[in-house]
């Protein structure tokens, strides 16, 4: 596995390091703007918006470049040099995971890092009332929504490798995958969060633990179920990866 | 004499095609094997299961005993028809590459195949010729000790200069051990390298033999015993 | 070597040699190329130059020296009854053109002796 991360990394890396370069000089630059003595707190909210957008765009990027690292192995040429390669089909999922994984953390690495920063150079009133908020919900939260989108592109992945396993032909493949996805969505809203989450509820209510079970907000339940998701479809992608793709 | 390739009532269905339709091919050790055949007829189908891309719909097929898999993939060296190399790579990153993944790579002859192939290290993949791609897949293919080499179409849009080259690199690679299965529609070129010869249409075996015996009883190349079969 | 992919390899080959020993290409006693040679030079399968080598080897044309290789024959016996059969085959194949063209055997011999002297002729003008 660390051979084919070495090549995932290797292929992309000038792309890698524009990337978080860019978010940490964006980052800098904006922050120096709100740091300066003639500091005027109208810059403040500006600053952060413009932050907080470059930084989206970077993660839909990560996302994105996340789908694409599987899709290209299925449906083009390099397939046949991938799938040829005395590799498990966990081991080259693996590799393309194990990248993601690294990108997201450094990601939330540098945003949270400069978010906070930005944070107290708010008027104090302003942090206080925010600061309330955040602490009890901040890091499940934070877990949360990086096990959600880790598990987003885990199941896109899913969605992609069934559908090379039932078709052969690139024509509907789109349309197969997406359609693929939003029923695994529905599935998963309708049947798993719903009564699993009833369940876990009565648990933790009768243990008496500080979970807390509302999705949106986090919580380590919510968490340790995507990552139950995520262990579910690792698992049912590389066996299909392994057995039963049609390259 | 051992085998190394076995395929049983081997089939391959694609919605109503039948690419392959329940054929039977032993391949022994130490030979060198044509599976010919009309463009769809099943040759590509075939070697695309051998190498672990396709799964069979029905019948067997067992590489050193084993079903395609990791370990098959590791004795199997697989010559594509289409360009499978990544595009971002240059020529030194591939051979690289197949030294990182491949334990029967031999670098120093790969890289002594390049000079004869006169491809340079720096070159990307993206510029390559056809006649230069050819050459390129084709010496990280045979620069490895596997034992079974599976080439489809190895002679496919190259110039009569590189094909000379390809097949010299060919009977280079041949050893007793290790077997060959090449699939081809220019029989010409590479019928005087052939042991046996399997005849592939509509996904059935036509015919097959051991190549010098079929010159002998039909009194024809194996080139002329294919177009009049086809 | 041009091959004629319409008969069997192996016999050309084998007709190929014996020519050479004859004509003294290929001296009494000289080291063949291992099959793996043979086989590059001549662009054959290795296992085509196997099968010629064991012929070969059969007819006492060639002998193998263990651990060393295959080496034409010293016997001068069979090297002039190698000469006898090629030219052999020659006139076979002469006579049988001839015949084929509607000559008779004398016809074919006064044909031949013809254009023989025919040769000479030009042969001594220089």
């Amino acid at each position: 596995m660390m051979t084919l991360l070495k090549y995932e990394i290797y292929r992309r890396w000038r792309w890698l390091v524009l990337r978080y370069a860019a978010l940490i000089i964006i980052g800098a630059i904006l922050l120096n703007r709100v740091s300066s003595p003639a500091y005027q707190y109208e810059f403040i909210g500006e600053s952060i918006g413009k932050f907080a957008l470059t930084s989206l765009v970077i993660f839909i990027i990560i996302i994105v470049e996340g789908i694409n690292m599987l899709k290209e192995d299925l449906f083009e040429e390099c397939g046949y040099l991938t799938f040829t390669i005395p590799k498990k089909g966990r081991t080259i999922l693996a590799s393309k995971l194990v990248l993601l994984l690294l990108q997201l953390i450094l990601w939330t690495v540098i945003t949270i890092g400069f978010g906070s920063i930005f944070f107290s150079k708010l008027p104090y009133h302003e942090i206080v009332q925010i600061e309330t908020q955040i602490n009890f919900y901040f890091f499940p939260t934070v877990l949360f929504l990086l096990t959600a989108f880790f598990n987003f592109v885990l199941m896109i992945h899913f969605s992609l490798t069934l559908t090379k396993t039932l078709l052969v032909n690139k024509k509907y493949s789109g349309l197969l995958s997406i359609g693929i996805f939003f029923f695994l969505v529905y599935l998963i809203e309708k049947v798993y969060y719903g009564p699993f989450l009833n369940q876990i509820k009565h648990i933790s209510i009768e243990v008496g633990s500080r979970s807390n079970i509302d999705l949106l907000s986090g919580g380590y339940t919510a968490v340790f179920l995507n990552i139950i998701l995520i262990a579910i479809f690792f698992t049912a992608t590389s066996y299909l990866l392994e057995k039963k793709i049609n390259i | 004499m051992e085998q190394i390739l076995k395929a049983t009532q081997l089939s391959k269905y694609f919605y109503q095609k039948k690419a392959l339709d329940k054929v039977d091919i032993n391949i022994e050790k130490g030979k060198i094997y044509g599976i010919l055949g009309p463009n769809g007829g099943g040759k590509s189908t075939f070697l695309k299961i051998a190498a672990g891309l396709l799964k069979s719909s029905q019948g067997e097929i067992t590489i050193d005993n084993e079903k395609p898999g990791e370990y098959t993939k590791s004795i199997v060296s697989y010559l594509p028809e289409i360009n499978h190399l990544y595009k971002w790579m240059k020529v030194k990153d591939a051979l690289n590459f197949f030294k990182d993944l491949y334990a029967d790579f031999n670098i120093e002859r790969a890289k002594e195949s390049l000079k004869f192939m006169e491809l340079e290290e720096e070159e990307k993949i993206t510029s390559l010729s056809k006649g230069m791609m050819g050459r390129l897949k084709l010496t990280l293919v045979l620069s490895r000790k596997a034992k079974l080499y599976l080439l489809d179409e190895p002679l496919n849009g190259i110039d009569p200069i590189s094909r000379e080259k390809i097949i010299t690199s060919i009977l280079d690679s041949y050893s007793e051990k290790a077997s060959i299965l090449i699939c081809s529609h220019l029989i010409y070129y590479i019928e005087k390298l052939l042991d046996y010869v399997f005849f592939l249409s509509e996904g059935r075996i036509i015919l097959s033999g051991n190549a010098e015996d079929l010159r002998n009883k039909r009194g024809m190349s194996i080139d002329k015993l294919f177009q009049e079969v086809f | 070597m041009e091959f004629n992919n319409n008969i069997p390899i192996y016999l050309q080959i084998i007709d190929s040699i014996k020519q050479d020993i004859v004509v003294g290409k290929l001296k009494a006693g000289q080291k063949m190329p291992s099959v793996r040679e043979s086989a590059g030079i001549l662009k054959v399968n290795p296992n085509t130059i196997q099968r010629v080598y064991q012929e070969l080897d059969r007819e006492k044309i060639t002998y193998i020296k263990r651990g060393m290789g295959t080496y034409v024959t010293e016997e001068e016996k069979i090297i002039s009854s190698l000469k006898e059969e090629i030219s052999q085959k020659i006139i076979l194949d002469f006579v049988e053109g001839m015949n084929k063209l509607g000559f008779s055997n004398k016809e074919s011999i006064s044909t031949l002796k013809e254009y023989l002297s025919k040769e000479e002729e030009i042969w001594n003008k220089y």
